[in-house]
């Protein structure tokens, strides 16, 4: 093991991660108030709890050398896809959900995970492939390799986590190199393949057949960001308009800590997880909102400044996969709080409710900062 | 250990990253503009959606005021009426005690446990839709958790106390008190009082700017309930309150307005004397209906009032309706069937029918003819049984000849003034109404040279009170016609006929009058002239039991001061009268109303009235009075087949006052083909009078010590 320079350790990157996680949680003890439920689950303090394991979790994966992952790559592809498998065949009959495991009161769900082991898997596989990549065969490959993971996560079926897993196989193969020739065939076959797909999928569609991948819930969503019936009092519409009121009624400076009305007498829902981003915008308004950009903005930059920092391919593909997964996540969850994209079960990160989603993301930080520890000196 | 596998060199291109992050900053830029636009552009519009989530404004009904007659009795009031409703967040968690509940509750009120579903077609509406204790409940779970939903309306007393007991251990069912109007007289002042009804969609933005609210609050329909709705109604008081999501209140938002009482009235009803006349027209109706083995008086009118004052005192108007069943809702087929009888019980006829006057109308042409000194006190006219009379169009117009009787066949011979009133001679007055010389033709004397005329008969009645609103405060209220040649022109497309004179003289032909008008006309005689302001308010007082609006009579004219009498150039018709209006008013002499006082006295002891008033001479009261007899046909007789030329059905009219020399009580009596006025309404009328010196006495005898 090489000697690790804790002056490489990025402050900046974790003490911003540290400012919105704690930022989270003042905002979700903001947002839980009112709600009973919540508020007797303990919401806020096991987001401590969880805040707190993150970040002893962050320190370990930053000691650890992170090429001893690239090393273990097949395991961890194995023990993934087995884990999902087990999940998916096994998890209503153990455990009555197959998105869960649940080991007593704690509920880890392998699929947040599954973003992580898909960035080293897929990072260990196009640094070893990267003089290959205008190969079609590389890229195909890499599609299989993907397409085992994701298969079980769809069939769970979560749709937003392979999403974020198909896009997190994309960028990891831009960053790669990928040939732009070869994006452009792909996007107008798939352009083609939809032009004739989507119309027969919708010809086909049967609302009533809750078993199929597509549930109506999600064609309704998406029919819902496309048409948005705005006179919908309690329709499925409504969520997205609450939250609209939430964020346009936050003015410049907002209504205050514990005083956004929308918040408090919780005619925003989903506002600790899915919505907080309302939630903020709410009781800190514009100034509120546009620091916590700012501060995901600067994250993301300081995993792409790891990126190029690294000694290494495999460090640097590592970095930028952890940089796709915070942007991904951001976008879409802030893009559907401000009605740009359809809802989806994606949180904000650091910010939003959420055990699983809190410790992966400091898993990716975790990582980035041992690539940062590693990284050939320019100190000669 | 290294691991080998992986190349030691950093081979991610710069560019790659660059776009990439060129691409997640472009889109945060979006995020930026896109949160500038809502929060800083449109702010405005979230705030003020924000607020309409979070405020709701609560109308906090006012108490209606209520109405009492002028000894204090109630004639409308609000009790308690006592409705289940449920509030669907109090409910227990567990389904099985929720199902406990209901059939609990099934026990004790008409609503089955589960009956119906609710959806469009068979929407939910409170207290009126027909679903189960389930379905109702569901609906509250789903629509408004917080908020009280009405399962059961109007239930009784014992079985609410008994609900309201049980709700201890029922969470979330509870008992609610609404107010509802009552009527403790009923239908004997319906015709008065009136009834509620629900603000309908016409009027529901002139009430809601009000603060009041449509499906909750009731408005007046008919009677002083309308009339005096502002007044009875109150203020609504407001509450804004924040609420959560769930519709649960949070706090109030701004000071809370109390709602303001409506004002009470006290009416100037003695409802003793109402209770009494009512007895006696339906007594008197009922009795002529079996002697008659008919039903031919199908409606019929007694108002009694102070002519000195102009309060009413009772106000009877038959048939009429039962307003405490529209107390809560009104129903359908009671409305209906009321709404499709010909006869009309909605209406109050007392001011609202516009009925043939007949001779009491004679009263109007006897103050003109000797105002106008068409005859004097003294003069003899020969009276006939009939007189062939020319019926001309036009002053040239031969005219065709025609045939007008007395209603007594032998004729009454020789009549003075005093004898033309009391016999209510037809003949007599033909010839002061429309005589003169060349118009009465061959046959008869010309003794009236020149009679009154239309145009100059005219302004004596409305003198009298006819021909126009009196300003009573009931909705009802009519105004009759006291025809002219402009009317007949515009009404009928036909010049104005000597005979139409003729007729017009005693009260027939285009006269239409109200009972009101008709007894104010004789009211205004019995008080030497003065036309009192006819009122049924005698106090309003405001919810604190200060006095808002106190009774004082009012003299809305005085014929014998105030210059009401029109002066016409030339009494024919000619022309209308419009053209001959010379600007010029007059007054009557004092010595003529006294004479048509004397008039109607002798009707009571030598006229017509005699026998009916034969009677009423023992209590040592001298009344004065007139009967009239009206010849008509409307719709109705000549559906019956009624109308036969030369013996027309009649509505019997009599009105009557006393005492003679200081007359506190004035009465008229009207009963719908009720034949003879004497014999039909004439007792109706003395029997009044009697019920009210009978009270009157009563009263007295009271405050002895």
């Amino acid at each position: 093991m090489r000697n690790i320079s804790w002056r490489h350790f990025d402050f900046w990157l974790l003490g911003s991660v540290a400012f919105l996680t704690v930022f989270g949680v003042t905002m979700i003890s903001s947002a839980i108030a009112g709600n009973i439920e919540l508020v007797e689950a303990n919401t806020v303090l096991k987001q401590i709890i969880f805040a707190g394991i993150g970040f002893v979790v962050l320190i370990i994966t930053a000691m650890i050398d992170y090429r001893y992952w690239g090393a273990l790559s097949s395991f961890l592809y194995l023990a993934m896809v087995g884990a999902l498998g087990v999940l998916f065949i096994f998890g209503n009959a153990l455990f009555g959900s197959s998105r869960w495991f649940s080991l007593g009161p704690i509920l880890i769900q392998p699929s947040e995970f599954a973003k992580i082991v898909i960035i080293l898997i897929l990072a260990n596989f196009f640094s070893q492939n990267i003089d290959n990549i205008k190969k079609p065969m590389t890229v195909l490959r890499s599609l299989v390799i993907t397409f085992f993971i994701i298969i079980w996560i769809i069939l769970q079926p979560d749709l937003s986590t392979s999403i974020v897993i198909l896009v997190l196989w994309f960028s990891l193969l831009w960053a790669s190199g990928l040939d732009i020739k070869m994006l452009l065939i792909a996007g107008g076959a798939s352009i083609g393949v939809l032009g004739i797909g989507l119309p027969l999928f919708l010809l086909n569609y049967d609302p009533e057949n809750t078993a199929g991948l597509i549930k109506p819930y999600q064609l309704d969503r998406v029919i819902n960001f496309l048409f948005p019936d705005s006179n919908a009092r309690y329709g499925a519409d409504y969520n997205v308009q609450q939250a609209l009121i939430s964020i346009g009624s936050g003015g410049w400076f907002g209504k205050g800590y514990n005083s956004g009305t929308q918040v408090q007498l919780r005619f925003l829902k989903v506002r600790h997880s899915d919505f907080i981003f309302s939630a903020l915008s709410e009781e800190f308004g514009f100034v509120g909102a546009i620091v916590v950009i700012a501060i995901l903005a600067f994250i993301i930059a300081r995993c792409l400044r790891a990126a190029r920092l690294s000694s290494d391919t495999y460090g640097a593909l590592i970095a930028y996969g952890a940089a796709t997964l915070i942007s991904f996540q951001t976008i879409v969850n802030i893009g559907m709080n401000l009605r740009l994209l359809p809802v989806t079960g994606l949180t904000l990160p650091f910010v939003s409710y959420g055990g699983s989603s809190l410790i992966t993301l400091f898993i990716a930080i975790g990582l980035v900062e041992s690539v940062l520890l590693r990284h050939k000196s320019l100190e000669f | 250990m290294s691991p080998s596998t992986i190349s030691s060199q950093n081979k991610i291109t710069n560019n790659r990253i660059i776009s990439f992050a060129v691409v997640i900053g472009i889109v945060f830029l979006v995020f930026i503009f896109r949160l500038f636009f809502y929060q800083i552009l449109n702010g405005d519009t979230y705030v003020a959606l924000a607020v309409e989530n979070r405020l709701r404004e609560i109308s906090l009904a006012p108490t209606r005021g209520v109405i009492f007659d002028r000894n204090g009795i109630v004639l409308a009031r609000n009790v308690a009426s006592y409705n289940v409703v449920v509030t669907a967040a109090n409910l227990p968690d567990d389904q099985g005690a929720i199902q406990n509940i209901i059939r609990s509750l099934a026990e004790y009120i008409d609503v089955p446990v589960s009956r119906g579903e609710i959806i469009p077609e068979n929407p939910f509406v409170p207290c009126v839709s027909d679903h189960g204790i389930s379905q109702i409940i569901e609906y509250g779970e789903q629509s408004a958790p917080f908020r009280d939903v009405k399962i059961a309306c109007n239930i009784d007393q014992v079985k609410a106390q008994i609900i309201q007991e049980k709700s201890m251990d029922w969470p979330g069912i509870s008992l609610e008190i609404e107010t509802v109007r009552d009527y403790p007289t009923g239908s004997l002042t319906a015709s008065i009082i009136g009834f509620l009804g629900p603000i309908s969609s016409l009027e529901e933005e002139y009430y809601t700017d009000r603060g009041f609210v449509s499906n909750r609050d009731k408005i007046g329909y008919a009677g002083l309930e309308r009339y005096y709705e502002s007044i009875l109604s109150g203020k609504p008081g407001k509450r804004v309150v924040e609420v959560d999501v769930g519709g649960r209140i949070i706090r109030d938002a701004v000071p809370v307005i109390s709602p303001l009482p409506g004002q009470n009235i006290y009416t100037t009803l003695d409802t003793r004397l109402q209770q009494a006349a009512e007895s006696i027209l339906l007594g008197e109706i009922g009795g002529w209906n079996a002697y008659l083995g008919e039903l031919r008086i199908t409606s019929g009118v007694v108002i009694a009032m102070n002519p000195q004052t102009g309060e009413i005192l009772a106000m009877v108007s038959y048939p009429t309706y039962e307003n405490n069943r529209m107390a809560r809702v009104i129903p359908t087929y009671y409305y209906q069937q009321l709404y499709a009888d010909v006869r009309n019980p909605l209406l109050n006829q007392a001011v609202g029918a516009e009925l043939p006057a007949g001779s009491v109308f004679k009263l109007a042409t006897a103050l003109g003819a000797l105002n106008e000194e068409v005859v004097t006190p003294e003069q003899v006219i020969t009276t006939p049984p009939e007189i062939q009379l020319a019926n001309k169009y036009t002053p040239n117009d031969p005219g065709k000849s025609k045939t007008y009787v007395d209603w007594k066949d032998e004729g009454f011979g020789e009549l003075d003034f005093i004898g033309g009133i009391s016999n209510s001679s037809n003949v007599y007055f033909y010839q002061l109404g429309g005589g003169d010389a060349e118009e009465l033709g061959t046959g008869i004397p010309g003794e009236v040279p020149e009679g009154l005329g239309i145009c100059r008969l005219g302004t004596y009645a409305r003198a009298l009170g006819y021909g126009d609103y009196l300003g009573i405060e009931l909705p009802d209220e009519a105004d009759g016609i006291i025809p002219d040649p402009k009317w007949k022109r515009i009404a009928h497309g036909e010049n104005w006929s000597t005979g139409d004179t003729y007729i017009t003289s005693v009260g027939q032909g285009f006269v239409t009058a109200t009972p009101l008008q008709i007894l104010m006309s004789a009211a205004t005689i019995a008080n030497d002239g003065m036309l009192m302001q006819p009122t049924v308010i005698r106090q309003i007082e405001d919810a604190e039991g200060e006095t808002v609006l106190s009774f004082k009579p009012e003299i809305k004219w005085d014929i014998t001061v105030d210059p009401v009498i029109d002066v016409y150039s030339d009494p024919t018709s000619a022309g209308g009268c419009e053209a001959k209006l010379t600007g010029e008013k007059i007054t009557v002499d004092p010595w003529v109303v006294e004479k048509i006082q004397e008039g109607m006295r002798a009707v009571v002891t030598e006229g017509t009235l005699e026998d009916v008033f034969s009677t009423f001479a023992n209590i040592g009261i001298a009344a004065a009075g007139k009967t009239g007899t009206a010849e008509y046909c409307d719709t109705f007789a000549n559906e019956k087949g009624l109308c036969i030329p030369g013996s027309w059905p009649s509505h019997a009219w009599t009105l009557a006052y006393a005492p003679y020399d200081n007359p506190e009580i004035a009465v008229v009596a009207f009963a719908y083909n009720g034949g003879e006025g004497a014999s039909v309404a004439g007792p109706i009328v003395r029997r009044t009078i009697e019920a009210y010196f009978e009270l009157k006495a009563i009263d007295s005898r009271a405050y002895l010590p």
